[in-house]
């Protein structure tokens, strides 16, 4: 869908090869074809996942018009109902997938490593033997769940939009989509939580032999980094701002002003 | 195997999965948390492979690729951190190189984007002339990204083998050190915040 992804027209050629196919089917004359072909050369712009909503639906109007005596009057709504839905079905996968879904993953994988007893990820000085197995388990928990997820909304699409195709509200009722945005965004903030006790928990455990003063100053630094993502992030500055900052400060004390070297953990 | 016939292998697979990242699939196999380990076992260093992909992953899972934004490369990241390591710096300065290889393919891929707007009125052409072979414009698309990645990340792996032979370059390394320790901290911050802002807005 996404190939030749160009700023002029987006994703036009990538839509227009997924339903070619479709297009050769209904117009068996060359001529007709090419007029179909070049309708679906035009700008489209949503999210990939969702995208078999439209091209389901554009493949009903297609075909229905290509059955058709009067094709034009047909085809009359078709930009329109395309370009509607291709914009709603956007903001709806732009939520699911790259909002809630994607970052679900990278929890998974760090649920997945710590549940097999790899805590690499937080302490960067850990070389504890660790399985190849367990190191692809993580990201490919992740991958499977969401590979899993998005494949079935693509095959949905698909389907629910050849069912209503011409419809300008074909396929935005399919599912409670609030209902699914809000249950994801849950779901996601209660890992982010079980995360964050996680790696506190470990952090403590890791200084427990610590005195109390060491200790705080222990866990209250992974705090303040955590302080300045978020000060940068409330001045419209990236997570790249803030590691940058802590990257010039750890320089400055460790390689510059050469302070004796300092872990996290003892 | 040398450590350069490595690297090549390693950078066209690097350009293999990146496909997935916007051209093919998007199956998530082009992220920093799969490539890093792939490209490690691939390099006989999976755990810090694994590690330098969950960190950057960590970081770059900021990044969402609405509308034509283009955000910092994942696929570039690791696999330039990861081959960086293997070129003979330390973990912590490999995953620094990777932040900046990732954010530096950006303008790169928006060149490339920019440039496929001048196959639109070429391709209408060709369909005009009866020739439907819409095949050959995608395979050509895949083909230049794929291209273009593996050729960036072997040279972010040629500038770190440079890079390694710096003089007194382990100066830097107890910095460095220090804050790839704190990353990890502040990729949880930016989940946690994701996510908490989301739930304070009801979706």
């Amino acid at each position: 869908m996404q190939a030749g992804w160009n700023y002029e027209r987006f994703q036009n050629l990538g839509f227009a090869y997924c339903l070619q196919p479709a297009l050769e089917k209904f117009y068996p004359d060359p001529e007709k074809r090419k007029a179909a072909l070049l309708r679906h050369l035009g700008l489209v712009n949503t999210q990939p996942y969702m995208a078999s909503f439209v091209a389901g639906n554009v493949a009903a109007v297609e075909e229905r018009a290509a059955a058709s005596p009067d094709a034009e009057a047909a085809l009359k709504s078709m930009p329109g109902v395309k370009q509607a839905l291709a914009t709603s079905f956007a903001s709806i996968g732009d939520r699911i997938f790259w909002g809630r879904l994607k970052p679900m993953t990278v929890q998974l994988c760090v649920l997945v490593w710590s549940a097999g007893g790899f805590f690499g990820w937080l302490f960067t000085g850990l070389d504890s033997p660790v399985s190849v197995a367990l190191l692809f388990a993580g990201p490919g928990a992740g991958i499977a769940v969401y590979s899993a997820f998005a494949v079935y909304w693509r095959w949905r699409g698909l389907k629910v939009g050849y069912a209503c195709g011409g419809a300008s509200s074909c396929g935005l009722d399919c599912a409670d989509w609030s209902r699914l945005i809000r249950r994801l965004s849950a779901a996601g903030f209660a890992m982010s939580l079980a995360i964050a006790a996680l790696a506190f928990g470990l952090l403590w455990r890791a200084n427990s032999g610590a005195a109390p003063a060491d200790l705080a100053f222990r866990l209250g630094l992974p705090v303040a980094v955590m302080a300045l993502h978020r000060v940068s992030r409330a001045y419209g500055r990236s997570v790249f701002f803030a590691a940058g900052l802590v990257l010039a400060g750890s320089l400055l004390l460790f390689s510059v002003l050469s302070f004796s070297p300092f872990k996290l953990y003892l | 195997m040398t450590a350069v016939l490595r690297a090549v292998i390693s950078s066209a697979l690097a350009g293999l999965l990146g496909l997935d990242s916007v051209q093919a699939g998007q199956f998530l196999l082009s992220r920093p948390a799969f490539v890093g380990p792939v490209l490690g076992w691939l390099n006989g260093c999976p755990l810090e492979g694994a590690r330098l992909g969950i960190l950057l992953e960590l970081l770059y899972i900021d990044f969402i690729p609405v509308g034509g934004v283009v955000p910092p490369n994942g696929t570039a990241a690791a696999a330039a951190a990861v081959l960086a390591h293997t070129a003979g710096l330390a973990p912590s300065l490999s995953f620094f190189v990777g932040l900046a290889a990732g954010a530096l393919f950006s303008p790169l891929d928006y060149r490339l984007r920019s440039a496929r707007s001048a196959w639109n009125p070429l391709v209408e052409a060709q369909v005009r002339a009866g020739v439907f072979s819409l095949r050959r414009w995608v395979a050509r698309s895949l083909l230049i990204e794929n291209a273009a990645m593996a050729a960036y990340v072997f040279a972010w792996f040629a500038a770190a083998a440079l890079l390694a032979q710096v003089p007194g370059l382990a100066r830097l390394y107890p910095g460095t050190d220090f804050a790839y320790a704190l990353m990890p901290w502040l990729g949880l911050s930016g989940l946690y915040f994701r996510f908490r802002t989301q739930i304070y807005k009801k979706g």
